[in-house]
């Protein structure tokens, strides 16, 4: 399966995975110049922390191999799929009790800010033809994709 | 040495010179458009502030203001307003160096080439004099007055210079500009750090730069350099790389100060001159149109068919030029010179030499010349220009044929000797590139006389439906906007497609000369109407106005025809696109084109779309404020058709 890597290292805080998150999620779609920034319907699915002392922390989804969130699912919206090794969340069948959100080690997963019904999840951007359009949006090439064991 | 360079350039609507760039041993800007292909989402919507020492700050939904409280709409605006001032400044600077030029021309009584554009300009500014020099020095004075009064007092030429309906909506919008420099001063000091954060208050500023850039930078340069430097004359000339004659010492010029070249230009074809190229095994001098200054001197071709060979390319054509080998020094005035060129220059031994340290080349020798000095630096650029070509590619040139035969032996040793210590940078030259016949020349001026001395044939070609309307595609070239001039000609060609009849002034130019849509020939790209009368009348369906200070006399054009109409400018079919635009100089042109109330199209947003109110007052509230609209797309068809719909809809409300 694909994971996406991060060499916290090489980022600067830029946050152009955030914006690309955000665009490539949006509805309806549109380019990245009308992008409504400061709309919260417009959410990322990842984000960077400061270390306090110069440097950041980007946080993204890992699909972990045991995950913890959809460990927690009680309402089966969460499952990690067999083929992929993704994570994949389904809208439909979330009640929206946010067990995964307090589960998450990394702190990744959050309740949508508008209506706390859904959850904020990445999805590996399945949609989008080739890689998530934060790796392929991040100028230090601080986050990639690789083939990891599920 | 042919070896691809990382075979990963951007593509050009000039196949050939996408061609040549791809297999060039050397860097350029074509190559590094890849690598920075991941641009920053802030940064192109211009909700990034870096005025202060909290940010940078971005606007996103869980932090909808900056630090210190400014929203999408000031951030935006603010830096909107900076550039606009950066660019309004850049052409006051052009045009304030040519009035210079003018005055200390017309007091050490020199050359005035065009003495029927200073009498227009008399006639324009009411000024009266006994000799020609006492009369070109008060028109430079009067403009010159102009741009250094204060902020608080109105410029005088304005109204003498601006369309009367135009003037009486500018008026009433409270828009008419104080002195031009302190307009800039202005602006900038309203977007620094925590003063304005009216979003509308900035881009109003944003209108009244607009005007002084327009009538001062844009119209005012071009009627100054016709009387320094003669007026345009319609012809057909050659353009692209074949214009580069390696038998020549090859100076290729890049900026936009015309008049700065003029001394100099005189000097290169002097006998003294003359015997030193020669004395190298050079033919003589040669100049190399490169960027608006190359346009300048193209328009004004007929004056300077000796020292000047064409016009080689725009901005980005400018390395590919450097690359044939056979450009011996750049001189270069103002923007549009690549800092990508020093690297170049440095490979290829080519002597930088900048005329104004504005626009200091990290590279470039510094040789400014004051007006009383420009005799002896004229020399001295001449000697260093003289010893590049020798170190660069002076093979000894000396004929031993009627040597003694006693001393051969020896002869051919030290012969052998040196050429193998020099070696010629090579040449790599591209001598079909471009074509032979594009038309040049085209002013308001000598449009008007082909036409006759009146507009009236072309308006009633309009009337008729013949040609449907007029397009000025004008501005920079950029490698983004589908990728090197591929928007600007791939729009021009839609329009006149359309039976529209393209104007280009600017970089713009350049690459749709170089593309030949400039030719006789392209008349059987356009539409069947459009078509039929430019093989009428032998024109192309696109007409090259020059350099982007040329956008200035499109406006006198248009001016002069809603005139005649009985009509205001924005009930003009005319349309503009900067499509291609790159630079803030580009900005300032665009806010003009607003404040004339003309609906002005460009293929990338500039950095404001992170902003509600400035995408609405720009694209929609400014129909009713001055009758202009932003219209944003960079698709050349659906473009072309937005466009076309635009005159469509003005042809009606005209009746036609």
């Amino acid at each position: 399966m694909k994971r996406i890597m991060i060499d916290d290292s090489k980022c600067d805080g830029c946050k152009n995975c955030s914006a690309a998150c955000m665009q490539a999620h949006r509805e309806p779609a549109g380019s990245i110049y009308d992008l409504d920034m400061s709309d919260p319907k417009n959410e990322t699915r990842n984000h960077i922390l400061a270390d306090g002392k110069g440097g950041y922390r980007p946080i993204f989804c890992r699909h972990c191999t045991l995950p913890e969130c959809a460990m927690s699912c009680m309402s089966g919206a969460l499952n990690k799929e067999k083929d992929t090794g993704l994570v994949r969340y389904d809208e439909k069948k979330c009640g929206a009790c946010f067990m995964c959100v307090m589960n998450c080690p990394y702190g990744v997963l959050k309740p949508d800010t508008l209506t706390r019904t859904k959850v904020i999840k990445c999805d590996f951007c399945l949609e989008a033809d080739s890689e998530p359009s934060c790796v392929k949006n991040c100028p230090k090439k601080a986050i990639w994709v690789q083939e990891v064991q599920a | 040495m042919n070896n691809c360079f990382g075979c990963n350039t951007c593509k050009s609507a000039d196949k050939p010179l996408e061609a040549f760039i791809a297999s060039l041993p050397l860097e350029t800007s074509h190559h590094r458009v890849e690598s920075q292909r991941t641009k920053c989402g802030f940064g192109l919507q211009g909700v990034c502030c870096r005025l202060c020492s909290n940010g940078p700050c971005r606007i996103t939904p869980d932090a909808p203001r900056g630090i210190c409280g400014a929203n999408a709409d000031t951030i935006v605006t603010r830096n909107f307003l900076r550039a606009v001032a950066a660019g309004s400044g850049c052409y006051i600077h052009v045009v304030e160096n040519t009035a210079l030029n003018l005055k200390n021309t017309a007091r050490a009584k020199g050359p005035i080439k065009g003495e029927k554009a200073l009498e227009r300009l008399c006639q324009l500014f009411d000024i009266s004099g006994s000799s020609l020099y006492e009369k070109a020095e008060k028109a430079a004075d009067a403009v010159i007055s102009d741009l250094y009064k204060p902020e608080y007092v109105q410029m005088e030429l304005v109204e003498k210079l601006a369309y009367k309906p135009r003037f009486e909506k500018w008026k009433e919008l409270g828009i008419l500009p104080g002195g031009a420099k302190s307009e800039v001063f202005r602006g900038v000091v309203k977007c620094s750090t925590n003063l304005n954060s009216d979003p509308v208050d900035m881009l109003v500023d944003c209108l009244r730069l607009g005007i002084s850039t327009g009538l001062y930078g844009l119209v005012l340069t071009n009627l100054l350099n016709d009387v320094l430097l003669g007026e345009p004359e319609l012809r057909f000339a050659p353009v692209g790389l074949r214009v580069i004659n390696p038998d020549y010492i090859n100076i290729m010029i890049t900026g936009h100060q015309h008049s700065m070249f003029t001394d100099l230009q005189e000097r290169l074809i002097q006998p003294e001159a003359v015997a030193k190229a020669k004395a190298v095994g050079a033919k003589g001098f040669k100049l190399v149109g490169c960027t608006c200054v190359g346009q300048d001197l193209q328009l004004r071709g007929s004056h300077y068919t000796e020292i000047f060979d064409g016009h080689a390319g725009n901005n980005y054509t400018s390395e590919a030029i450097l690359a044939t080998g056979a450009i011996d020094a750049v001189l270069s005035e103002f923007n549009c010179t690549l800092p990508g060129i020093e690297p170049i220059c440095e490979e290829l031994k080519i002597k930088q030499i900048c005329l104004d340290s504005v626009a200091k080349k990290a590279n470039a020798e510094l040789m400014e010349f004051p007006f009383t000095e420009r005799a002896h630096q004229g020399e001295l650029i001449i000697d260093k220009i003289v010893e590049a070509y020798a170190a660069r590619r002076g093979a000894l040139n000396l004929d031993f044929s009627q040597a003694n035969a006693e001393w051969k032996p020896l002869i051919d040793a030290l012969m052998g000797a040196y050429k193998s210590i020099h070696k010629d940078v090579p040449l790599n030259l591209l001598p079909d590139h471009g074509n032979d016949n594009t038309l040049t020349g085209v002013s308001e001026v000598s449009l008007k006389a082909f036409l006759g001395g009146k507009w009236k044939p072309l308006i009633d070609l309009i009337a008729a439906g013949e040609i449907k309307g007029l397009a000025g595609v004008v501005g920079c070239s950029n490698l983004t906007a589908g990728g090197h001039d591929v928007l600007s000609v791939e729009l021009t060609k839609e329009l006149i497609a359309k039976d529209i009849l393209v104007l280009t002034a600017g970089c713009s130019s350049g690459g749709i000369e170089n593309c030949g849509l400039m030719t006789p020939e392209a008349a059987q790209m356009a539409g069947p109407k459009l078509r039929a009368v430019c093989e009428k009348l032998g024109i192309p369906p696109v007409l090259n106005f020059g350099p982007c200070l040329a956008i200035g006399r499109l406006e006198i054009v248009a001016s002069e025809m809603a005139e005649e109409l009985g009509v205001d400018l924005p009930q003009l079919p005319l349309v503009l696109s900067a499509a291609q635009w790159l630079e803030e100089q580009a900005l300032a042109d665009g806010a003009y084109g607003l404040a004339l109330g003309l609906p002005l199209h460009l293929g990338l947003p500039p950095f404001i779309t992170g902003s509600k109110v400035a995408v609405k007052v720009l694209t929609e509230d400014m129909k009713q404020l001055t009758g202009g609209q932003l219209i944003i797309n960079s698709d050349a068809k659906e473009s072309a058709e937005l466009l076309e719909k635009i005159i469509l809809e003005k042809r009606s409300a005209l009746n036609i």
